[in-house]
């Protein structure tokens, strides 16, 4: 884990409110690990780490002020990371993911055999070379006639992950979750998951934990 | 008196078992005080625990701990000055989590009791509501730890911090820590955040405290807590009456806000 600056190179915009940030310089991460970005808002922001025309980059869905600004406003940002624990698995696997987990999609495409696909609700803007499907009754259909990998990985809004797993449970499923951080680090016990082995942390164990793990009730 | 160089330290709470001495340059900081922990472990509360608003912070974190035991096995092995958190359920709980703590207090320069947490049913906040109680509390601890420097972590609620301070003092415990956060309500896209206020908001309030504590006992070690996230705002306590200036929510803007008060401080203060 370090301290850093990044400097934003550009923006592209995905759909009606994702962005994916390009960064001029480089960090050495894993796949599915993430860092904490600082904006104007007092805490400092959880962002998956990723690639984009093969520079570091990260997707931002503009939510409040905090990610308006990292999108439109400033050029530098400060952050620390990478943290969080990455993700490997043999065999053919397929990231399930939203828009905002494009980037993410490129840092695993480069270490794993994966199929990709994308559930967007509102329209992609930018050509992408894999399956997109928009709007939740053509997302449904899709994960309803997937065919059999070996390991599934989720990265997506709440709904997108109970979808899944009422699909896709039984198979070896994976999710990469998302929780208020304060700190990224294990520190402030904010991204807490209760899981069947007691409570963790998506900061710390995860932030990918295996389906069977998590309480979907 | 605990001498901390710099009069700097990281809140209990924020600061984790320590974390944050990855992301802050312990040269900075004179101290860290530890996460509370209670005598049986402790899960916290459901999520959403956490989120920010224009100038505050809201937690309800729910004293998340290992418990007692645990912290023991695995006392974090810091290269600063450590002060333990201590807090309990009920009165009982605080007196056999002081029992339990008293095998290890030399491994600390002090310990700060967790008088005013807002986020648990029990203990925390309300341990203060009655004050005779809460006095033969302090009394009853102090016996237990004859010779640790003992400091009372209060809130502004549930009692007047000059009548805190007051029972304190009386009760022969060394010092106080003003403020916990403050019992706030935050409404994140719908979903009401019932939890305790830190941040900007809290400073003017904290500051407050720490000037009517200082002016009625001049001898007693205050650990000043609420809003601190810059030089200016750690210049402020300490000319009020503060003795050390704590930080927390400003961690989790920018680790380096801390050891830019913390070069100051050591350059003023040494």
């Amino acid at each position: 884990m370090e301290k850093f600056c990044l400097t934003k190179k550009k923006s592209i915009r995905i759909n009606e409110d994702t962005w994916i940030i390009i960064f001029e310089e480089y960090l050495d991460f894993l796949p599915g690990q993430f860092v904490m970005l600082e904006t104007p808002k007092l805490v400092r922001k959880p962002f998956v780490l990723g690639y984009w025309e093969d520079n570091l980059a990260i997707s931002v869905q503009v939510k409040g002020k905090g990610t308006k600004w990292l999108v439109e406003e400033t050029r530098k940002v400060k952050g620390h990371g990478p943290l969080g624990n990455g993700f490997k698995k043999d065999g053919k696997g397929i990231l399930i993911v939203s828009p905002t987990c494009l980037t993410m999609v490129n840092a695993f495409r480069k270490k794993v055999n994966v199929d990709v696909l994308v559930g967007s609700k509102t329209p992609v803007l930018v050509p992408l070379e894999f399956d997109v499907v928009v709007g939740n009754e053509e997302f449904l259909n899709k994960i309803s006639t997937l065919p059999e990998y070996d390991w599934y990985l989720v990265s997506g809004s709440k709904s997108m992950e109970k979808v899944c797993w009422n699909h896709l449970r039984g198979k070896n499923v994976y999710f990469s979750l998302e929780e208020y951080m304060g700190c990224g680090i294990g520190a402030c016990k904010s991204c807490a998951v209760f899981t069947k082995n007691g409570v963790k942390h998506v900061c710390t164990d995860g932030p990918i934990f295996r389906g069977d793990e998590l309480c979907w009730s | 008196m605990l001498e901390l160089s710099p009069p700097l330290v990281l809140l209990s709470g924020p600061t984790g078992f320590g974390e944050y001495l990855k992301l802050v340059d312990p040269k900075y900081v004179g101290g860290v005080i530890l996460k509370t922990v209670t005598l049986h472990p402790k899960k916290g509360n459901p999520t959403p625990r956490m989120a920010d608003g224009d100038f505050y912070v809201i937690n309800r974190i729910g004293l998340e701990n290992p418990g007692i035991h645990a912290f023991i096995r695995q006392i974090p092995q810091l290269s600063i000055p450590t002060i333990a958190s201590l807090g309990g359920d009920s009165f009982e709980e605080y007196l056999e989590v002081s029992r339990i703590f008293k095998e290890v207090s030399e491994r600390f320069c002090g310990v700060e009791y967790n008088f005013s947490c807002p986020n648990v049913k029990e203990g925390g906040l309300s341990i203060v509501e009655d004050t005779n109680r809460w006095k033969n509390l302090l009394n009853e601890i102090r016996t237990i730890l004859p010779n640790t420097f003992l400091i009372a972590k209060v809130g502004i609620e549930g009692v007047f911090v000059e009548k805190a301070a007051k029972i304190v003092v009386d009760s022969g415990w060394n010092g106080i820590t003003l403020v916990n956060t403050v019992r706030g309500l935050h409404f994140e896209r719908g979903h009401m955040i019932l939890g305790g206020l830190s941040g900007p908001l809290l400073k003017p309030i904290a500051l407050r405290a720490v000037y009517e504590v200082r002016k009625m006992y001049p001898d007693l070690f205050i650990i000043a807590s609420g809003g601190v996230y810059s030089v200016k705002d750690a210049e402020e306590f300490l000319n009020v009456g503060a003795n050390v200036v704590g930080v927390g929510s400003a961690l989790f803007k920018n680790p380096e806000i801390v050891e830019e008060i913390g070069r100051y401080l050591l350059e003023v203060k040494g």
